[in-house]
């Protein structure tokens, strides 16, 4: 299963789709935390304390990771599918080593650039803030968990791309209209998006996107497991 | 010991039955053939056994593991797939590097160097394979079969595509490893190459098996036309006339020259007939030679047989 992670984990770094997602994180980062920095006394009087420094990333995240996401890792189980690649891997290991090696693989791309943009903050913030990375992974997590559901359950890359876009786009809006406009049919959907938890007072909250993470890793194995190659 | 055991094992595409309540059984260390026109279903039936396809019914035993349990043997078997491809931006080296780690295997550099060498890779080690050629894909696909020295190893038509040479080096590999009690299951529509390497054939019609042996138990059970090669003693135009006349009542196309005669007989029973007669006629033979049907004719006449049945 190792293997399989340290391959999907290399090769994402080595696509031009993810370089260019690096740059735009850590740009937005460094930006924002310098633009944060000079308004240091007026957010410490709002009441956002240091956690100002971590708000342009976790804005970039809310809005644009889902999109992030399912760019670079919409294809992740199809396209080998589709190459026939995956013959030579399904004859070699588990179905279940491929499915959690390819998570575990777009997981640690995620949380290799994530600790890189936050330790970007530290000089400005002067702490490590370890909450708000297991949180941002955990959010980030569900879209790769939504990714590989998607490529598993979609036969075709090319429309893992437009079906992962339109989720992409479709999500965020879901979970902030949740926010402002109360209707059954929207409240009972944001529940289905992590948006819902992560504006919770209590972000304990958080933590139940685990479960959503969960039910996407093993409704893409249990798929994956009864399809031919 | 057998390496496999299929029990009515059937695979079916919505209506379309590819592989029908197929039972097999494959002894350890026999190098198996399996033959069959396109769409018989001989990949279908590899696919299943190696976990690529999901059997629709029926079960199978591999190497002593029931089907549902294949996660115990895929360590100790080798798998050339029917179409499958390689990662682009990979060399040769790159695949078996990982292929060897995703086995749990601890292979080093220099022996899988020493495995692209023996399938003729050498040159071509350190090349990304988008640059490969058809027939260096194929011999790619043999060593990442190899890797882990599997006890036994599916070549779904490990020639097709490759050029002569090559072959020469494929058949030589297939006979060293075969050599090393590695049970071999391969198919091919090359009906010489399978009679040259291997010692038992399957024919495989429809999703079935239309009949298994050995190449002598099939030309027993299928061969039709035995041509038989006589040489003989001088003989005068008006013996040679006689033994026209009486050899062709006993076999087809009869042709009596002066020292040597051809004929077609349809069993070997025949020849011992035509023997003894030529003998009783003092005709002194110096040599006979049966010319044994080929694998070819057998396949030939199986289908004729399916087709008139």
């Amino acid at each position: 299963m190792f293997a399989i992670t340290l391959r999907e984990f290399k090769s994402l770094f080595q696509s031009i789709r993810a370089i260019l997602i690096i740059v735009v994180l850590f740009g937005v980062t460094i930006g924002s935390a310098k633009l944060v920095s000079q308004f240091k006394g007026q957010l410490s009087d709002l009441g956002l304390g240091d956690n100002a420094y971590i708000i342009g990333l976790m804005l970039l995240l809310f809005l644009a990771s889902p999109l992030f996401v399912t760019s670079i890792s919409h294809s992740s189980v199809n396209k080998e599918i589709e190459s026939k690649t995956i013959r030579f891997l399904a004859t070699k290991t588990s179905r279940e080593n491929i499915i959690f090696g390819k998570f575990l693989g777009n997981v640690s791309f995620w949380v290799i650039c994530l600790t890189v943009a936050l330790l970007l903050i530290v000089p400005f913030s002067k702490s490590f803030p370890i909450v708000d990375l297991i949180q941002s992974i955990i959010f980030v997590s569900y879209f790769i968990g939504l990714s590989l559901f998607l490529s598993t359950v979609v036969n075709s890359s090319a429309m893992t791309m437009f079906v992962g876009i339109f989720i992409s786009i479709a999500l965020p809006v879901i979970g902030m209209w949740s926010l402002i406009w109360k209707n059954v049919i929207v409240d009972t959907l944001s529940y289905l998006t992590p948006y819902y938890y992560y504006t919770q007072e209590n972000t304990a909250y958080t933590y139940l996107v685990l479960i959503h993470i969960a039910v996407f890793v093993i409704a893409s194995l249990m798929i994956f497991k009864r399809r031919d190659l | 010991m057998l390496a496999l055991r299929a029990t009515n094992l059937t695979k079916q595409y919505g209506n379309k039955t590819v592989v029908n309540q197929l039972n097999l059984e494959i002894k350890q260390g026999v190098i198996f053939g399996f033959l069959g026109q396109n769409g018989a279903g001989k990949s279908t039936f590899i696919n299943m056994i190696t976990g690529l396809v999901r059997p629709t019914s029926g079960t199978f035993e591999l190497l002593g593991a029931p089907n549902d349990s294949l996660k115990d043997v895929r360590t100790r078997i080798g798998v050339l797939p029917d179409y499958s491809t390689f990662y682009e931006n990979f060399t040769a080296l790159d695949h078996l590097k990982y292929f060897s780690k995703v086995l749990g295997l601890k292979t080093t550099t220099d022996e899988l160097k020493q495995l692209l060498r023996d399938v003729q890779l050498e040159d071509a080690i350190d090349v990304k394979t988008k640059n490969y050629s058809f027939g260096m894909k194929k011999k790619l696909g043999i060593a990442q079969a190899l890797i882990n020295r599997p006890e036994i190893l599916f070549l779904d038509e490990p020639t097709s595509g490759v050029d002569a040479n090559s072959i020469l080096g494929i058949h030589t590999l297939i006979r060293k490893i075969a050599a090393d009690g590695t049970t071999i299951f391969l198919t091919s529509h090359n009906l010489d190459e399978v009679e040259k390497l291997c010692t038992e054939i399957a024919i495989m019609q429809d999703g079935t098996i239309q009949t298994q042996g050995t190449m002598e138990e099939l030309r027993e059970q299928h061969e039709k036309n035995i041509t038989v090669h006589v040489k003989h003693a001088l003989l005068d135009n008006d013996t040679r006339q006689h033994l026209q006349n009486k050899l062709s009542t006993l076999a087809k196309d009869v042709n009596v020259s002066s020292t040597h005669s051809t004929f077609i007989v349809q069993s070997e029973h025949d020849i011992a007939k035509i023997n003894s007669y030529l003998v009783s006629q003092h005709v002194n033979v110096y040599r006979l030679e049966v010319e044994e049907a080929s694998l070819e004719e057998i396949f030939l006449n199986l289908g004729s047989e399916i087709r008139s049945a």
